[in-house]
């Protein structure tokens, strides 16, 4: 330690940068203790590198844009190859991509007219979520731990219905309701999280439309995913961010698609 | 081996929790929002395309990080059509001796100032925190290069933004520049 060497430009950045092993990081910082000219560049350096994440962190916190949440939307290939018959899966992806972006461009500026027609559906299904969320001793009909809960419901909606499990994104699966959609049978289940939040997942069996991939609905500040995977309808609803509900449809929708057996795929 | 269907999912989510991360890099890279998102909306649809390839366990950030890298080149390319390689190194930069008036003290103008590739590595490392290594590999380029790159934009930008600005103007100039 008597005359420590000068410390070469890489060596001051690798020191910056914590590339440094122990032994040499320890070298560095005795050398530079004694050149004050070279500390001054390492404290440069690092406030360099503070003021570039100063300057851009606020992009960390900035909502996604219509066209970034569509891009999202597509994370679902599995979707698209089981559907690929319907269209070429990127001429599809790319009408849904113009379609969001057109629907969600003009929904900006007619806010009460939505140019994009919101299936009768996912409507009933918001309402059904607003009736029933804030239950505190009715929010289920049938409790989560009885057994024919989703035996029960299969049975009355007509087609097979599974509640995903989500625990291992937080959220308990409460139970289940019964409801009326327009002469059909609907299935709602019920998630609570730790801190009481509530999401419902809403299907029912789907007629007429095609299937299509996730599509976001909002009223009075409740949102919904939903799409169509037939032979069922499905909205995931929650007083959530946008971006949260997205993580969780996609969740469902995976586990929808692990879990059920898709033996019957005919409509019908 | 674990479910098809449920790796995809979480590779979904350990991917779509890197959009912020991807959006700020993008952002500071380009210097303009608009761009930005358009990088990032053609990053997420080849991702989409490649999702099935990405090996679990693999580092989403540093395989996403370069796919966004490979289609900015590919952006700047389509720019500058001819010659396509050449001009890489100059897009962007502002060759003019810098001064502190350049930049005005924001760190956003001063790396405009910077050439693309500099500006890459700064960013990698001193945004996204990225090792050596792994910003070599990130742009597909040997660990000196990284260093290299990283000593010449870095040095650009104390003089853009005035470092020197306080007396030991000679302590400054007077290190050595490595190889």
């Amino acid at each position: 330690m008597t005359s420590p060497r000068r410390l070469s430009e890489s060596e001051l950045h690798a020191l910056v940068d914590g590339e440094l092993a122990p032994a040499e990081k320890a070298d560095a910082e005795a050398a530079i203790a004694t050149s004050p000219a070279e500390a001054a560049v390492v404290r440069e350096l690092r406030e360099l590198n503070s003021s570039i994440q100063a300057r851009y962190t606020y992009k960390l916190k900035e909502p996604l844009t219509p066209v970034l949440e569509s891009g999202l939307k597509r994370f679902r290939p599995p979707f698209r190859m089981r559907f690929a018959r319907v269209a070429t899966p990127i001429a599809a992806a790319l009408a849904l991509m113009a379609a969001g972006v057109a629907g969600y461009a003009l929904q900006g500026r007619y806010a009460t007219e939505p140019v994009q027609h919101e299936p009768p559906f996912v409507v009933t299904a918001l309402a059904a979520h607003t009736t029933y969320v804030p239950e505190v001793r009715h929010a289920v009909e049938v409790k989560a731990d009885e057994a024919h809960l989703i035996r029960w419901l299969t049975k009355r909606i007509g087609a097979e219905v599974r509640a995903p499990v989500l625990s291992d994104h937080g959220w308990k699966l409460m139970g289940g309701r019964l409801l009326p959609d327009h002469g059909l049978s609907a299935a709602q289940f019920m998630y609570e999280d730790h801190s009481g939040r509530r999401l419902t997942l809403y299907m029912r069996k789907e007629l007429g439309l095609e299937n299509t991939s996730f599509r976001f609905f909002e009223r009075d500040g409740f949102g919904s995913f939903y799409w169509i995977d037939r032979p069922l309808a499905y909205a995931l609803s929650g007083r959530l961010s946008r971006e949260e509900l997205m993580t969780l449809a996609n969740v469902v929708y995976a586990k929808l698609e692990t879990q059920i057996p898709k033996a019957d795929q005919s409509p019908k | 081996m674990r479910e098809e269907g449920n790796g995809l999912a979480s590779r979904q989510q350990a991917v779509a929790a890197e959009i912020p991360r991807l959006r700020r890099y993008a952002r500071a890279l380009l210097g303009d929002d608009g761009e930005a998102e358009d990088l990032i909306q053609d990053t997420l649809e080849r991702a989409l395309a490649r999702l099935q390839q990405w090996r679990e366990g693999d580092n989403p950030r540093k395989w996403l990080f370069s796919i966004l890298h490979n289609l900015h080149i590919d952006h700047l390319r389509r720019k500058s059509r001819r010659p396509p390689h050449v001009g890489l190194e100059l897009l962007g930069t502002d060759q003019s001796s810098p001064s502190a008036d350049a930049a005005g003290g924001d760190i956003d103008v001063a790396l405009r100032h910077l050439s693309t590739e500099q500006r890459e590595v700064v960013l990698l490392v001193g945004l996204e925190g990225l090792s050596y290594a792994e910003t070599a590999e990130v742009l597909d380029i040997p660990v000196g290069t990284v260093m290299s790159r990283l000593a010449r934009g870095r040095e650009r930008l104390r003089t853009l933004m005035d470092y020197e600005g306080g007396g030991d103007r000679n302590g400054r100039t007077s290190l050595r520049r490595v190889k």
